[in-house]
């Protein structure tokens, strides 16, 4: 009996006013806590085998503060047993697993560094972790329907410019690598707000289409085959684009352009299924590409790096040559089928490893077998977001679904292309592995927007009648 | 440590992972053959159209349903009742069609009744428009409205043209599917 409502959403026999209060077994909860269970293990082994691989001994103090933060992801399912009970089982552990190996790696590389303690990227990563988990619960309690973000889409829109605007406002900015996108909390931290604003930007974008799709797909005028917007129409996508260009410029942060306008059109191509949409946003971001490679020396050099990594000259240039992309390849080679094994590769060598290079880390030490099972993991979740967001019921969570379960896989796409040199190398955080507190906040908050996109469209009932 | 131990160990390592991967393939896989489930009907309500005779195991409310069937004119009797409200309806049930005697909880949210596959109640057979209808709440009462379908939905046997409270126990027609709502 208890079974038909989580098959069918169709209950039989129930009390009148009790259809939402009967106790059902958790079954999802369950899968979820056995899985968790298993990505807590794997997170405490890979810092036990670093600290044996590079430290010959076991350092409790450390696997204790790994383990702290399984409790707090613990907490996390129990916050979902209480309010989102249907939601996705298998986002949470991947999140999970994918969080702890970056820790394990990060801290590896702290080790080779010779770094302990408060300054170490690894437990102030860890305190990200921790803040960023906790940022998850706060979302999950708060926002009980996501419908609620569809009030506020041009807000989100609003909040997202700022955010982006803000590292430009001179003394709260901070430039780093030549990109600025950090601001600064005096000494204490770094923040960067592109990572917040995708998300606002997603919303916004969900939220847009959803009002102002039927304009945008039935309008316009048919060239070869393909029907191509009105000008008026085509204004949100002109600013949009407008926008990443003066990211590129402004920011010099190629990457992130390229990830804001890549969800854009994809979003806009869900929304309105009409391929005219992509062509013209492609050759709209190839050709604004083409100009700034000409005109803007960092771009220029990162296509030439891209193209011809090997040449001795391009290797030993001072400043933006491709030493660290060939060192990176150098470290995946080495790896080679199994890897090196945790703490005895040299991923150190590679100039940042444990954040923009830490794939390349893992690839060395965990080898292809390992980074199979990295990317795995990724299309899994990708996957699930995928799901949802084809399950969904209302189009603005079908869209804001497909839209954030995209921003993860197009910034994997993009790092670990420009890391294995299929794409030109551009700086952008791999999601839930790389170092960094603000990416790690932004995508907890995704996976807690995801599995409250799940638990709504799994907790509205439906009835299917075949005639 | 020998390099031996710690090869067994990152081989032990490199397949605890998979096997996590593997674990959520497998958790996967009533996800990829879900559809099917999702579609099956409680068995109860499957067997109602079929057998005349009530299913007991389903409840009292099957055997309410399968009567229902039976005397389709009975529920209709009751025109000028009392409107269905959050108070007084707790489910819609279908009286005659495919799924005969299937329930449907009534929430607060709005129920939508169509072809398409993001409805809420998705009935597919030849009369049934994509969006079709739909029951909304209004000031606390249930109301249907027809979303200009084609073949219409009657309430009651008239066409509904403007929204409509729904009296408790009134026959609602969709395509070949009736339902109506109850405490």
């Amino acid at each position: 009996m208890t079974d038909q409502r989580t098959a069918g959403g169709v209950s039989t026999g129930t009390p009148p006013g009790g259809v939402r209060r009967i106790r059902v077994p958790q079954r999802l909860r369950n899968t979820e806590l056995w899985l968790l269970l298993l990505a807590c293990l794997i997170n405490v082994g890979a810092i036990v085998l670093v600290q044996l691989g590079a430290l010959g001994r076991i350092d409790t103090q450390v696997v204790l503060l790994g383990a702290g933060l399984s409790v707090l992801v613990f907490g996390l399912h129990v916050a979902m047993r209480f309010v989102a009970r249907d939601a996705d089982p298998l986002l949470l552990p991947v999140a999970t697993l994918l969080n702890g190996l970056g820790i394990a790696m990060i801290y590896r590389i702290d080790i080779a560094d010779g770094e302990s303690g408060w300054e170490s990227a690894s437990v102030r990563q860890i305190v990200w972790s921790a803040i960023a988990i906790v940022a998850a619960i706060a979302t999950i309690l708060a926002l009980r329907n996501h419908r609620v973000l569809f009030r506020y889409t041009y807000l989100s829109g609003l909040v997202a410019i700022v955010l982006l605007l803000l590292p430009l406002v001179p003394g709260l900015g901070k430039a780093e690598g030549g990109a600025q996108v950090w601001i600064q909390f005096g000494n204490v931290a770094s923040f960067q707000p592109g990572e917040i604003a995708k998300i606002a930007l997603a919303v916004f974008f969900a939220g847009y289409l959803v009002r102002n799709r039927d304009s945008l797909s039935m309008v316009g005028r048919t060239v070869l085959g393909m029907r191509f917007p009105r000008a008026r129409d085509l204004g949100p996508l002109l600013v949009v684009w407008a926008l990443s260009m003066a990211v590129i410029v402004f920011q010099r942060d190629l990457g992130t352009a390229l990830l804001y306008f890549g969800l854009f059109l994809v979003m806009l191509y869900v929304a309105t299924s009409r391929l005219s949409w992509v062509v013209l946003g492609l050759s709209l971001f190839i050709g604004g590409a083409i100009v700034a490679s000409q005109t803007l020396d960092y771009v220029g050099n990162r296509f030439a790096n891209w193209l011809d990594p090997f040449n001795p000259e391009r290797f030993d240039q001072d400043f933006g040559g491709s030493y660290q992309l060939v060192q990176g390849l150098f470290g995946l080679a080495n790896g080679g089928l199994i890897g090196t094994g945790w703490g005895q590769g040299r991923p150190d060598i590679t100039p940042v490893p444990q954040s923009d290079y830490i794939i390349a880390s893992l690839g060395e030490e965990l080898g292809l077998a390992g980074i199979f099972a990295i990317l795995a993991l990724y299309a899994l979740f990708v996957a699930r977001g995928f799901r949802i967001g084809f399950a969904g019921q209302d189009d603005f969570g079908k869209l804001l679904g497909v839209g954030l379960a995209f921003v993860i896989a197009l910034q994997v796409f993009i790092v670990v292309g420009g890391v294995t040199r299929v794409i030109p190398l551009t700086g952008l955080t791999t999601p839930f592995l790389a170092a960094g507190g603000s990416s790690l906040v932004a995508n907890w908050i995704i996976v807690a927007l995801l599995l409250r996109l799940s638990d709504t469209v799994r907790n509205h009932p439906r009835l299917v009648i075949d005639g | 440590m020998s390099e031996l131990t710690l090869l067994v160990l990152q081989l032990g390592f490199l397949l605890l992972l998979w096997v996590f991967v593997f674990a959520i393939v497998y958790a996967l896989r009533s996800d990829l053959f879900g559809q099917r489930v999702r579609k099956l009907q409680p068995d109860a309500a499957a067997a109602a159209p079929v057998a005349a005779s009530a299913f007991p195991s389903a409840g009292g409310s099957a055997g309410v349903a399968t009567e229902a069937v039976s005397h389709p004119a009975a529920p209709a009797s009751g025109p000028g009742g009392e409107t269905a409200s959050t108070e007084n309806a707790a489910r819609l049930v279908i009286t005659s069609g495919q799924k005969a005697g299937a329930e449907f909880p009534l929430g607060r949210d709005e129920i939508t009744i169509g072809r398409s596959s993001d409805s809420a109640i998705i009935i597919r057979d030849d009369y049934t428009s994509t969006h079709h209808a739909r029951l909304m709440l209004w000031n606390g009462r249930w109301m249907i409205q027809d979303l200009d379908s084609t073949n219409g939905t009657f309430l009651n046997g008239s066409r509904v043209t403007v929204p409509t409270p729904i009296p408790l126990g009134a026959t609602v027609k969709v395509g070949a599917t009736t339902f109506e709502l109850r405490r």
